[in-house]
């Protein structure tokens, strides 16, 4: 080996010393960008798992699901879960435009998560005021968690699939601290219920 | 004259009735307004924690403490707009207080924490900055000094050696 390629070796061995004697300063002045930022919405039967959801539903009956909101958006987030009913003509959220349901929102869990962390809430309900006439069902009143509210929902007899269907959905909702306001965030999990048993 | 006397009575109280009518009236829609104006000020207020709060995260601090008391809040909150749509003007407006209360302590927590965690990353800045100046200057004087020895090693080794002859004849 020549001097001029020796020279090359020390020049080496020097240049990597120096990134690692400089790498604690580095790791605090350079910040790498993570990975894909992403929430989550799900909603899980009684037993915390994805079975035993409530299907066939009647009145005066309480029933329980778990919501679930999930945070990978790098930093802590604050989100709104709002809870909306609806019968088969009335419109669910648009996930292609990005719109939510024009519905108005029954009930509404607000949720601070931190990066990478998750929480599952309890959602009850039942029904009352219910009734059906000529092949009409309607539903009056709607309690969520102990909340009543008056609905007042009506739906035809679907003969294809036997029954009267209704469907409980949630949206999830997202706080955006540069705008200060809050925008759907293109998540939805809905849940049908055929309200035939009660009738 | 008894029938005058007789009219106006009537005519005061029906006055009377009227105005308590509407004053029933004006009171209701105040305490509405009133909920109302007192559930904004309740969500300003979460939200000025929870940017607080996010801001102190940025500059390092651990936030799940308060994270945990914003959810409390964000609890009560729902709980109020909630009472606020049901038309529970007064449990509203009762939650909305709660709510401002401990979205304030938050707010001031955070910021408190802030402040000491930018100190503490200042202080943790400026020891591994010494720690990597003093570190590189030594570094690089030990590797000049070796590169001195091994070069003069090196020419010495080169100086040393006695020039052969060679023939390139088969």
């Amino acid at each position: 080996m020549k001097l001029e390629d020796y020279k090359i070796v020390f020049a080496a061995v020097g240049l990597i010393g120096v990134l690692i004697l400089a790498s604690p300063t580095l790791g605090l002045v350079l910040h790498l960008p993570g990975g894909e930022k992403f929430s989550a919405l799900w909603v899980l039967g009684p037993g915390h798992m994805a079975e035993d959801y409530p299907f066939n539903v009647t009145a005066g009956v309480s029933y329980l699901v778990y919501v679930g909101v999930g945070n990978h958006m790098g930093s802590s987030t604050y989100y709104v879960v709002y809870v909306k009913f609806r019968n088969e003509t009335e419109p669910l959220p648009n996930v292609t435009t990005g719109a939510p349901s024009v519905l108005a929102p029954l009930y509404e869990y607000r949720m601070f998560l931190e990066d990478n962390s998750s929480s599952e809430v309890p959602l009850t309900f039942s029904f009352s005021n219910v009734s059906s006439v000529g092949g009409q069902s309607t539903v009056g009143n709607l309690a969520i968690n102990g909340v009543p509210f008056g609905v007042d929902k009506s739906v035809s007899w679907d003969a294809e699939n036997s029954g009267y269907f209704y469907q409980l959905f949630m949206e999830l909702w997202i706080y955006d601290p540069a705008s200060d306001g809050f925008s759907f965030h293109n998540r939805f999990v809905s849940r049908w219920l055929n309200m035939t048993a009660s009738v | 004259m008894l029938k005058r006397v007789l009219r106006a009575s009537v005519s005061f109280l029906l006055v009377l009735a009227l105005a308590g009518l509407f004053s029933h009236s004006f009171f209701i829609v105040r305490g509405v307004d009133e909920a109302s104006s007192s559930v904004g000020e309740a969500d300003v207020a979460v939200r000025q924690a929870f940017n607080a709060t996010l801001d102190a995260e940025r500059a390092g601090a651990n936030v799940s403490g308060l994270i945990l008391r914003l959810n409390e809040a964000g609890g009560i909150l729902a709980e109020a707009e909630i009472a606020l749509g049901n038309g529970n003007s007064s449990e509203a407006a009762s939650k909305a207080g709660q709510c401002i209360g401990i979205a304030q302590s938050v707010k001031s927590d955070a910021d408190v924490l802030k402040a000491s965690a930018l100190d503490e990353a200042q202080t943790v800045f400026w020891a591994s900055l010494t720690f990597s100046v003093v570190s590189i200057t030594a570094f690089a004087v030990v590797l000049m000094l070796v590169w001195r020895w091994f070069k003069r090693g090196y020419v010495r080794k080169m100086l040393g050696m006695k020039p052969e002859v060679a023939s390139d004849e088969a």
